[in-house]
């Protein structure tokens, strides 16, 4: 007698009811019209099928109306079915000199990193390291989508160099992890300061030489939202598990959660905090004092920034800070080094000003929105350093081509869109969707403006008045809860950039912004512009999703603009659940 | 040495030709996705963990000895 299998039953059963299935499709006739339908659509395929048309899709890539790339998403994924086509010249630059080079640096930068081995320890002792880095290519897809040419190459050296920059510093800072080495205190951990992200790098430059500075928070939170968004959200359920109400701004919630599951490196021996330039968040000094136990300056960039008397207050608590440095490190200050770095650094925004020069005036500017936003707020904040340097001599040789030859590098504009106050971290490459579904070309956006002036160094004193002013405009101090004033300079840029049209982000819980709305209304009505509100809630995808934010983008450009899409295939599809 | 060259360069093709199918079928994507990160999820999601909110407001000593960590239960 056979033995019974339950795979064998299975298949009978599944096999049985596949027959059943055609039996009754057949009597039906239901058969007979699939049959009819494949076979029409085959037709219709060989009739619409045009062979030079296919070898010039092939060899030059679709043009943008046809590319449908929202097909090539796997479900709610982000994953890709396959990664895009971009014509012969287009896939291969990105194969060999973006995601082979990438991967291939990535492992030299852990190798150049003050202790190497120190990177699989963090992999497996950090949430947002091992969670999140990994992961870094998808990050260059999405930001990249749909560019060609050398908008695609400039804006991939400087996703480059922020990889390159943050491997250096989480290098840096698990070679001086005390959880990583039993405990001990090494060399490193006595020579690294550590910051909160909104504290400038600038500051340190007196002691560049001797010791390196590392934000703390710019690597576990600011940098893997944008990677991984779904890290984030275990440190802002922490911070809320102990008590802390939803509604306060989710950024400092998070910041705190890496205290409150112990997954912040210990590094160093001191730390200066700032109150993240947003008074929301004061308190985030005082939890990040509880719970890390050592020496702690406290430097909070003042709201009233115009105010002479405040600039005078906030020099002498930059002077302040540096005797703190001197105490605690026995190093003293050094203006020589500081002069060397922060004539360095000018040259960076130099090179700044020639950049924003072409994206005003010109359509030739090479890089999308979200490298231009991301690149420029990481380098400015976290001070000068080679990487950005080498990054910015491979963007001035792109676009000096491009003016050169008048390459119009983001060819299907149709609007050129000014972006203001602060984006979505789990969505800063929605601009490469707006462009590519619309046309909306983000020409320049609130962050880059930030910190627009040089630093002088002919005299301790102008360097010390200009480093005040610099630390006073933080990221979301100056244009976004700095008083209206400030945040009304959108009107000025918005001529200067010659742009027509603005995205106004909306975040939710940003008690600073939200108090302005209103008065933004006005001011469009008025002006007769058009303005559509992005709502978000800055790390916390959970809040408004990426896909309800298209569909604020889609509604408004349907039913006002009147538009049609120029890749209808972008305008709904489900994300999720990816990075 | 013609041979081992000729060899050499038939295995740096073979590379490239893997590489590029890894490259545009997003197969790296999928292993991080679907294999890397559940895993390491349930990894960071078990690991043992000082309680830092044992800490005292005006402590300055460590709150929780490694040996206590260690024999910390999970869950």
């Amino acid at each position: 007698m056979k033995k019974f299998s339950i795979t064998g039953f299975l298949d009978q059963f599944v096999g049985v009811q596949a027959g059943k299935k055609i039996a009754k499709d057949v009597k039906t006739g239901e058969l007979h019209e699939k049959r009819e339908a494949l076979h029409e659509e085959i037709e219709e395929k060989k009739a619409g099928f045009d062979i030079k048309k296919a070898a010039k899709d092939f060899w030059y890539g679709k043009p943008h109306g046809e590319r449908r790339l929202g097909d090539l998403y796997i479900g709610n994924t982000g994953l890709y079915k396959h990664r895009e086509w971009r014509g012969v010249k287009d896939t291969m630059y990105y194969f060999n000199c973006i995601w082979l080079y990438n991967y291939l640096n990535m492992g030299l930068d852990i190798f150049k990193g003050d202790e190497p081995l120190a990177f699989f320890k963090g992999v497996w002792r950090y949430r947002w390291m091992g969670q999140t880095y990994l992961s870094v290519m998808h990050w260059f897809d999405r930001g990249l989508e749909g560019l060609r040419g050398e908008a695609l190459k400039a804006s991939a050296w400087h996703y480059r160099a922020m990889v390159s920059e943050t491997i250096r510093q989480f290098m840096r800072m698990f070679a001086a992890d005390t959880k990583l080495h039993l405990d001990e205190k090494n060399e490193y951990w006595h020579k690294t300061i550590a910051h909160d992200e909104t504290v400038s790098g600038n500051i340190f430059y007196p002691w560049r030489d001797v010791l390196d500075d590392v934000p703390l928070q710019m690597i576990p939170y600011f940098v893997s939202c944008h990677v991984n968004n779904k890290t984030v959200l275990n440190y802002i359920d922490a911070m809320q598990s102990i008590g802390l109400p939803a509604d306060p701004c989710p950024m400092c919630q998070a910041e705190s959660g890496i205290f409150v599951l112990d997954d912040y490196p210990d590094y160093s021996p001191v730390m200066v905090t700032s109150n993240e330039a947003c008074d929301g968040s004061v308190a985030t000094s005082i939890i990040t004092d509880w719970f890390l136990d050592r020496p702690l300056f406290a430097m909070p960039q003042p709201m009233r920034f115009d105010d002479p008397l405040v600039q005078k207050h906030c020099q002498e608590e930059i002077e302040q800070c540096w005797k703190f440095i001197e105490k605690e490190y026995g190093i003293p200050f050094d203006f020589e080094q500081y002069k060397k770095y922060a004539e360095s650094f000018n040259k960076l925004t130099e090179f700044e000003h020639e950049k924003w020069d072409v994206a005003a005036n010109t359509p030739y500017y090479p890089i999308n929105s979200v490298a231009q936003a991301l690149y420029r707020i990481y380098y400015s904040q976290d001070g000068d350093r080679e990487i950005w340097h080498k990054t910015d001599a491979h963007v001035k040789k792109i676009m000096d081509k491009c003016v050169e030859k008048k390459i119009e590098t983001f060819p299907m504009t149709r609007h050129r869109a000014i972006a203001w106050s602060c984006a979505p971290l789990y969505y800063s490459n929605w601009c490469t969707w707006a462009y590519n579904c619309w046309g909306i070309n983000t020409i320049i956006n609130m962050d880059s403006l930030m910190f627009d002036q040089m630093l002088r160094t002919d005299t301790y004193e102008h360097a010390l008045e200009d480093l005040a002013t610099f630390n006073e405009l933080a990221p979301m101090r100056s244009m976004a809860v700095g008083g209206h004033e400030h945040i009304f300079q959108l009107w000025k840029y918005m001529e200067q950039f010659n742009c027509d049209f603005v995205i106004m982000y909306d975040q939710l819980q940003c008690k600073g912004m939200q108090g302005i709305k209103g008065m933004f209304e006005d001011e469009f009505r008025k002006r007769n512009i058009h303005a559509i509100w992005v709502p978000h809630a800055l790390p916390d995808k959970r809040t408004v999703s990426r896909k309800e934010i298209r569909s604020i983008i889609n509604d408004y450009m349907i039913t006002v603009m009147r538009e049609e899409p120029l890749d209808p295939s972008l305008l709904d599809f489900d994300d999720d659940e990816s990075w | 040495m013609k041979k081992f060259v000729i060899n050499l360069l038939k295995i740096l093709g073979i590379t490239y030709v893997i590489l590029f199918i890894v490259f545009f079928f997003d197969l790296d994507g999928k292993l991080l996705y679907y294999l890397w990160e559940p895993n390491a999820v349930m990894h960071y999601d078990r690991m043992k963990r000082k309680d830092n909110t044992l800490t005292p407001y005006g402590k300055k000593d460590n709150v929780m000895p490694d040996s206590e960590v260690k024999a910390k239960k999970i869950g």
